[in-house]
């Protein structure tokens, strides 16, 4: 055996323990899964036969799951929007000559190690208890009543909370990405007479470029898979209307996928459901990434 | 032999640290009596030395969801509760045959599969409209005539106007919404209503007619408005927002008539020392006079085939049996026992109410748990949220509701 052989091999076993895990606990179930969404399976463990394309000729019909869809959709948008707009803004913040910057730092990123659960029931207590009662005694009948048990005003609901989460995490790479600019190009730029607005839009952006990369493709699969807080936060209420059917007004993908398995007790429907929900995250996070990707320079 | 002494003590080791890990796992679904069934737990293991761990799932969580997910785990549960037939149903490969354990010859309650005995029931519970007797006293309603749709109609106007003077916030407490994940009071046992009340309790007329997707229009029609009455003079804010605390809470401290709930509700109904006579009136929806609650053994504990079968019945035994079984059921836990041997009687106010009306032999059946898994709490349940919240009338409501159900049948 050559020594370049004995390498591959070494460089293989190294790799074997966690490419055994992997292979166990991500593919294996994952194959299943395709599987069993073109079967009867109850999950029990019960005898299952193959339905074909019935699990997924149902699924279009279901005026929940389009909904959920197209919900999952805008609360992506809006809060890929938000999260990012805002730890931009506070990245800029904190890597400024502000006093106590590194307190600011710190306490930007301190919800982000709130589990979803605990966060949610702690919001859920602020919409349904704090913030009508400050309504009520100021007399704000926009406050007055839960933003969380209204239809129109829940998903706004989920994207504060999840910014407030999420904004500090994506903060932290905005700040490391700040700091890696050379401080030459900026100096450079500002004896050239650039103003402070024109060398954030000019210099900055354009060479923080693999940052947004990162941070859109991180905020935009955790948008689109966001499952802990809309159980924690609003269950999936209130209900609306939607093609005549009442739908749940907050029920994100995740959720309703969930709820098809485990509540409907209906597991190759929501193995069926999951398989799209893979596929259209998969092409939404790879055109992403492919033109972020084109936007990337190097200083 | 050195090595081989090693050897049987690791084996010895390894061993007794699987006998630590056999205890007995109980997944149940009364998240209002955790603090007590973990303390009988802690006192079975006392007396027999078998640690005892139990899982809970219910109230705001879902019970099924919890199991499903323990059952997956790979650490199957020794015992745990089924709801009826689709969850018997579901789990019936894992389930034991428990005939000839002491406990059945107690009992007419058993869940039976043929002349399988397969479930233990858990308690009898019911319930009804309960009731803050001291107001209706004042407001001059005698609770005995509220047993048809009119009777209640003209006691809850009489209520609301006098809603000042009684100090009432609301006449019923009642919830509905869906963010606070109360759909099961409505989807299942309100909706059982409509299945069961003025039927012998073996009639499975109607269920039968909802699982081939129909409904008998007049009493369906005669439900509905039954159900837009007790919107009507529950508060709107409560119906949508409110918990199972928040909903007690109006009621347990007089700012409610009528509370829409269970005798499992009576620990709490007790920790806030309510200081009024409390007793059920009836769902009396129809026209015509129907006068019973709605009482059931609501579920039952079942043994797993695969997992610590003879501890799980010796457990089960003992609950039956002993003076501490007894003593939990009746005093900590406040459950109407199933059992003829238990002689202890409870006293909470609502479980002796639901221990009245069967004795007196006024009862209606259960069958909400023969709808399909989920369909109760998450296809009917959000149209019950949409009437409350004023999104749609009454008759949408009924439209809906027939619609959803004409769905089961495809």
């Amino acid at each position: 055996m050559s020594s370049k052989q004995k390498r591959k091999l070494t460089e293989f076993l190294f790799l074997l323990p966690t490419l055994i895990a992997f292979v166990m606990v991500i593919i294996i179930p994952f194959i299943y899964g395709i599987y069993y969404s073109f079967t009867d399976w109850q999950g029990t463990g019960a005898a299952t036969k193959n339905v074909g394309f019935d699990n997924y000729a149902v699924i279009f019909q279901d005026a929940g799951f389009l909904h959920s869809f197209l919900i999952t959709l805008l609360f992506t948008v809006l809060n890929v929007i938000t999260v990012n707009v805002v730890a931009f803004v506070i990245s800029l913040l904190v890597t400024s000559e502000i006093r106590g910057r590194n307190v600011y730092r710190a306490g930007f990123f301190v919800p982000n190690l709130i589990g979803g659960i605990v966060l949610g029931l702690v919001w859920q207590f602020i919409f349904s208890n704090i913030l009508p009662s400050i309504g009520q005694s100021l007399g704000w009948s926009a406050l007055s009543k839960s933003l969380l048990t209204n239809k129109d005003t829940v998903m706004g609901t989920m994207v504060t909370v999840n910014t407030w989460q999420y904004a500090g995490y994506i903060m932290l790479i905005y700040v490391a990405s700040i700091q890696g600019i050379s401080k030459s190009v900026l100096e450079a730029a500002e004896v050239d007479g650039a103003r402070y607005w024109t060398r954030i839009t000019k210099i900055q952006i354009p060479l923080m470029a693999n940052a947004f990369t990162i941070s859109l493709f991180l905020t935009l699969t955790n948008s689109f898979k966001m499952y802990d807080v809309n159980v924690a936060l609003t269950n999936g209420g209130p209900v609306g209307m939607f093609m005549g059917k009442p739908v749940q007004a907050s029920e994100l993908l995740a959720l309703n996928i969930y709820q098809t398995a485990f509540k409907y007790n209906n597991m190759a429907q929501g193995q069926a459901k999951a398989v799209i929900f893979f596929v259209v995250l998969t092409i939404f996070s790879i055109i992403q990434v492919s033109y972020n990707k084109s936007k990337e320079v190097e200083a | 032999m050195k090595k081989l002494v090693a050897l049987a003590l690791t084996l010895a080791l390894v061993l007794m640290s699987v006998g630590a890990l056999a205890d007995l796992v109980i997944c149940q679904n009364k998240v209002e009596i955790t603090t007590q069934m973990e303390a009988y737990a802690k006192l079975y293991e006392e007396k027999t030395g078998v640690p005892v761990k139990v899982i809970t799932g219910g109230g705001s969580s879902d019970y099924n969801t919890v199991l499903k997910a323990e059952m997956q785990s790979g650490r199957e549960p020794d015992i745990w509760v089924i709801e009826g037939p689709s969850s018997y149903e579901l789990w019936k490969d894992k389930i034991a045959d428990q005939a000839g354990a002491d406990w059945v010859q107690y009992t007419a309650a058993a869940y039976m599969d043929g002349d399988k005995v397969v479930g233990f029931p858990v308690a009898v519970e019911g319930y009804g409209m309960a009731y803050n007797k001291n107001i209706l006293d004042k407001a001059g309603i005698d609770p005995a005539t509220l047993t048809n749709y009119d009777a209640y109609a003209a006691a809850f106007e009489k209520l609301d106007s006098m809603k000042d003077e009684l100090g009432l916030d609301m006449v019923v407490s009642m919830v509905a919404g869906t963010v606070p994940g109360m759909t099961w009071v409505t989807g299942l046992h309100n909706f059982n209503v409509y299945l069961t009340v003025g039927n012998e309790r073996n009639d499975t007329t109607y269920i039968d007619q909802v699982l081939a997707g129909k409904v008998d229009p007049e009493r369906f029609h005669q439900y509905c408005q039954y159900v837009a009455l007790l919107f009507k003079y529950s508060d709107p804010d409560m119906l949508i927002n409110g918990t199972q605390d928040s909903q007690l809470a109006a009621f347990a401290n007089g700012k409610a008539a009528f509370y829409h709930q269970g005798n499992w509700m009576d620990p709490s109904l007790v920790a806030l020392n309510p200081d009024f006579e409390i007793a059920y009136a009836p769902h009396a929806f129809l026209h015509e006079d129907t006068d019973g609650i709605l009482v059931n053994p609501p579920s039952w504990y079942v043994v797993n085939e695969n997992g610590n079968k003879d501890e799980a019945i010796a457990y089960l035994n003992y609950l039956a049996t002993s003076e501490d079984g007894a003593n939990y059921m009746v005093n900590e836990a406040a459950m109407v026992p199933a059992f003829t041997n238990v002689t202890l009687a409870p006293a909470t106010p609502l479980s002796k109410s639901v221990m009245e009306w069967n004795a007196a032999g006024k009862t209606y059946d259960w069958q909400q748990y023969k709808l399909p898994d989920g369909f109760g709490m998450g296809t009917l349940g959000p149209i019950y949220e949409l009437l409350a919240s004023g999104a749609i009338d009454v008759d949408a409501f009924e439209a809906m509701m027939i619609e959803a159900i004409a769905g089961i049948a495809k």
